[in-house]
């Protein structure tokens, strides 16, 4: 998978390969959430491109740029969970893209089998298969947290994209769910992009770092690479414009 | 894309012991057979429609009755309609109007003001013997009957339809605009007097309570503190209530107070389906003004929120 | 709106002028205005000997609604209990009648009136068809939905009663459409107002992950707006049974029927024992409703 950016937040190169694990990191505002979202086809860049599998998504049709969605996990910071649904509901809708509406209707509300047994195992591997049967909202933060990651895998991507995991839950959990995420991607062969603020985290389950600041990458390198100096300017608050920057749709 | 597709969890048990609402089930259960219930049992008579009596009744209304009176049988055109529309507007339509818009807004205001001394007594926040939360040594024990009691009567008041209330008020005050007035005051100040207390009683309590420690007493605590506060919510439900007071206002004119209801009803009795058409149309338009004023009003509420 | 504004001097605004100040003095004039032009003198509020009587008569008979009837009845006619409960049985039919097509047009309405599935919000990327969608096809079917709308609304349900009877004579299924015409805009308003106000966070991620428009409104946005739709309907459920009970002064054998029997018969006992079937049905509704929405929502 590759991806030449040059969104509006700034100048920005970045080519990630199939199968690769990074971290992005930077403080606040840097941009983490934008790139994301553009690697996603959820936002358009208002100049440049996004390309994935060689594909430019500017120039995909909408049923095309489903099926690259489709492929494309990725777990929102706000986690993004319809909460007054069964578990089981939301991580079947994972599998919506590939579906037709009818074909959705019917597994959605009359899952087979195999489909259950298929969100059941992600459940499972994600650590709370005893929830399957449960009213999203019922669960604590963390869980929840991981009913998104399992909606994401659910989908059977080739990439995983996670915002910020780490945002609601406290430092062990965090670090539980990171490695958890980093060993189900080793599994299956899954590009994985996390937005991560806290380097130490980042450096100890990621073998490459991309550090974002003010829209711009800072660095790009493998983590042994990455030296301390490197660090610390990205997160000095000198010379750092505040701008929220978000390119128009 | 392969994923593991065993599992150890046994599915049978999580789903034979997953979290189920009896209520819910048996709610929904009891709905469908309501539905059924209404449709099957007998008491709507849907063959009926569709007899040779209702076509000929559908068709004579269409082709007689709803033609202007006055040009039936003649060979009338455009001018001659407005001609027949003017005289009726003129006559009857715009004096019919203006009342029920009076009656409406005068329902309205009157309802407010009264469900606001309702709302701060049924809300159990304010009518308790601890108002707002107060730690301090406890009022008059008798407060604690007091939200039960103002909301029994809330309940009376809205559970009454208004055109039952103005059924009875038309024999006790005789025919003239009070019982429609009241009529449509007493039923909206029970709704709104509901509304009013569950807004009051869903207000942050912090503010409350504090204003309560600083020795405010309950009375200064409820229309200084509390109605502030509430103030913005309330008035958007009063207009939503509006919008319903225009509605009935017109149809309380049938039971004889000089709305358009009672042109409509007038009309009918007549079996002048031509006047009675223009008249529902007329109040439709009343309508229609009625809730674009009152959202541009909601709307200003929301942004000076 | 996010002007800047100069501080406002203390001294010349001792008190602050929001929108709700000024829109509460101005109903009271309103309220003034409309007594001025209404025929209303305060005098006419006390009844009249005759009215007084009444008046007493009536308030008295509240605490003792008639067990029997008043007056002897013929031979054959079922109980007073047993005829109050019929009537409640055929209120709650009829009600239950007209919300069933009404929820039926409710959320068909709804969902074309919502510009949120073709807006292309939700959509992204651009195709011709969903280029014609969001620019000609959706602006059409979402205004003559609203039209349609409103005009269902802008009506009473009494006075659509009225026209059907004029149309077609007494027919029990007219009253069901009287209802349901009404009840089914107002649904529809209030259901596709629900739906644009959702939060729109997991509708997002269903986009996301590869669905289509449709599946986002349908999956991403309508369960969140569900249980508002669920408590609404309910309480619209509530409102239907009143307006079927008062359709029954228009000779529908509803409450409003028997109430109006007993009124012309001045047997006011006997109209509490009706009034107070009617009262039960409402606390009923109120009180399931109630039930469900302290198990769904608390």
């Amino acid at each position: 998978m590759a991806f030449a950016g040059r969104p509006a937040l700034a100048a920005l190169d970045l080519v990630v390969e199939p199968g690769e694990a990074l971290a992005l990191v930077g403080p606040s505002g840097a941009g983490k959430t934008t790139l994301l979202r553009l690697l996603n086809a959820s936002l358009a860049p208002t100049s440049g491109t996004v390309c994935v599998d060689g594909q430019r998504l500017d120039e995909l049709g909408p049923r095309a740029l489903r099926a690259v969605r489709a492929r494309i996990g990725f777990v929102h910071q706000d986690l993004a969970l319809v909460p007054n649904v069964r578990v089981l509901v939301n991580v079947l809708s994972g599998r919506l893209g590939r579906q037709g509406f009818l074909a959705g209707v019917r597994s959605l509300c009359l899952p087979s089998r195999a489909e259950v047994a298929r969100a059941a195992a992600i459940l499972e591997r994600v650590g709370i298969g005893e929830k399957l049967y449960q009213r999203t909202d019922s669960l604590s933060g963390g869980q929840r947290q991981r009913v998104a990651l399992a909606r994401a895998l659910y989908q059977g991507p080739a990439a995983l994209l996670l915002d910020e995991p780490v945002s609601s839950v406290d430092p062990a959990r965090a670090r539980d769910l990171v490695e958890l995420v980093a060993a189900i991607s080793r599994e299956r062969g899954l590009t994985l992009i996390v937005s991560i603020h806290d380097i130490q985290l980042a450096r100890a389950c990621f073998p490459r770092l991309v550090g974002l600041r003010a829209g711009r990458i800072a660095f790009d390198a493998p983590t042994g690479r990455v030296t301390e100096r490197e660090l610390a300017a990205l997160y000095s608050l000198e010379g750092l414009e505040r701008v929220e920057p978000a390119p128009s749709a | 894309m392969s994923t593991a597709q065993r599992t150890a969890l046994d599915l049978d048990r999580l789903r034979r012991e997953r979290p189920r609402s009896r209520l819910a089930r048996a709610s929904l259960l009891g709905l469908v057979a309501l539905v059924a219930y209404s449709w099957l049992g007998g008491d709507i008579a849907l063959d009926d429609l569709f007899s040779t009596r209702r076509a000929e009744n559908l068709a004579r209304f269409l082709a007689v009755d709803a033609a202007p009176h006055a040009l039936r049988g003649t060979d009338w055109g455009c001018s001659d309609w407005l001609a027949f529309a003017h005289g009726l507007w003129q006559d009857r339509g715009y004096a019919g109007l203006l009342q029920t818009l009076a009656i409406s807004v005068l329902a309205i205001v009157l309802a407010g003001i009264a469900a606001l001394g309702g709302a701060f007594l049924a809300a159990r926040n304010v009518a308790s013997p601890t108002p707002f939360g107060d730690a301090g040594r406890p009022g008059w024990p008798a407060w604690r009957v007091v939200a039960p009691l103002v909301r029994a009567w809330l309940v009376l008041l809205r559970a009454v339809p208004e055109y039952v209330w103005a059924f009875l008020l038309l024999a006790m005050l005789g025919p003239n605009a009070w019982p429609a007035v009241l009529a449509l005051a007493i039923h909206n100040a029970g709704i709104l007097g509901k509304l009013g207390a569950e807004t009051v009683e869903n207000l942050d309590p912090r503010p409350l309570s504090a204003w309560r420690s600083l020795g405010a007493s309950r009375a200064q605590g409820a229309w200084l503190a509390a109605l502030p506060l509430a103030a913005n919510r309330y008035l958007l439900y009063f207009f939503y209530r509006f919008e319903t007071c225009v509605r009935e206002a017109t149809v309380l004119g049938m039971l004889g107070v000089v709305s358009l209801g009672y042109w409509i009803q007038d009309s009918r009795a007549k079996q002048f389906y031509d006047e009675m058409l223009a008249f529902v149309v007329l109040g439709a338009g009343l309508v229609l003004a009625a809730d674009l004023a009152s959202a541009l009003v909601r709307r200003a509420l929301r942004r000076g929120a | 709106m996010s002007n800047p504004r100069p501080p406002p001097d203390p001294a010349r605004r001792p008190f602050p002028v929001t929108p709700r100040v000024s829109v509460a003095a101005s109903l009271l004039v309103a309220g003034l205005a409309a007594w001025l032009a209404l025929d209303a003198p305060l005098a006419r509020l006390v009844p009249e000997s005759g009215g007084l009587a009444v008046a007493r008569e009536f308030f008295a008979a509240a605490l003792r609604p008639a067990l029997d009837y008043e007056a002897p009845v013929p031979a054959g006619t079922p109980h007073i209990l047993a005829q109050a409960l019929a009537a409640a049985r055929r209120t709650v039919v009829f009600a239950t009648a007209a919300m069933s097509v009404a929820l039926v047009l409710g959320i068909a309405l709804g969902f074309l009136s919502t510009s949120a599935w073709w807006s292309g919000e939700l959509s992204g990327g651009a195709g011709p068809l969903r280029r014609l969608c969001a620019r000609t096809l959706g602006p059409t079917v979402w205004a003559a939905a609203r039209l349609v709308i409103v005009v269902m609304r802008s009506v009473h349900e009494l006075l659509w009663a009225v026209l059907f009877l004029a149309a077609f004579g007494l027919n029990t299924a007219g009253a069901v459409a009287a209802i349901a015409i009404p009840y089914g805009g107002t649904l529809a308003k209030i259901f596709s107002e629900m739906v644009e106000e959702a939060p729109r966070d997991a509708a997002w991620a269903l986009r996301g992950a590869g669905a289509t428009p449709l599946q986002v409104f349908v999956f991403g946005l309508v369960p969140r707006a569900a249980p508002d739709m669920a408590a609404y309907s309910f309480y619209r459920f509530e409102c239907a049974v009143r307006s079927a009970a008062v359709l029954g002064f228009f000779g529908f054998p509803t409450l409003g029927y028997a109430i109006a029997q007993a009124f012309e018969n001045l047997h006011y006992r006997e109209v509490w024992t009706y009034l107070y079937a009617l009262v039960a049905l409402v606390l009923a509704i109120e009180a399931w409703s109630g039930a469900l929405r302290r198990r769904f929502v608390a």
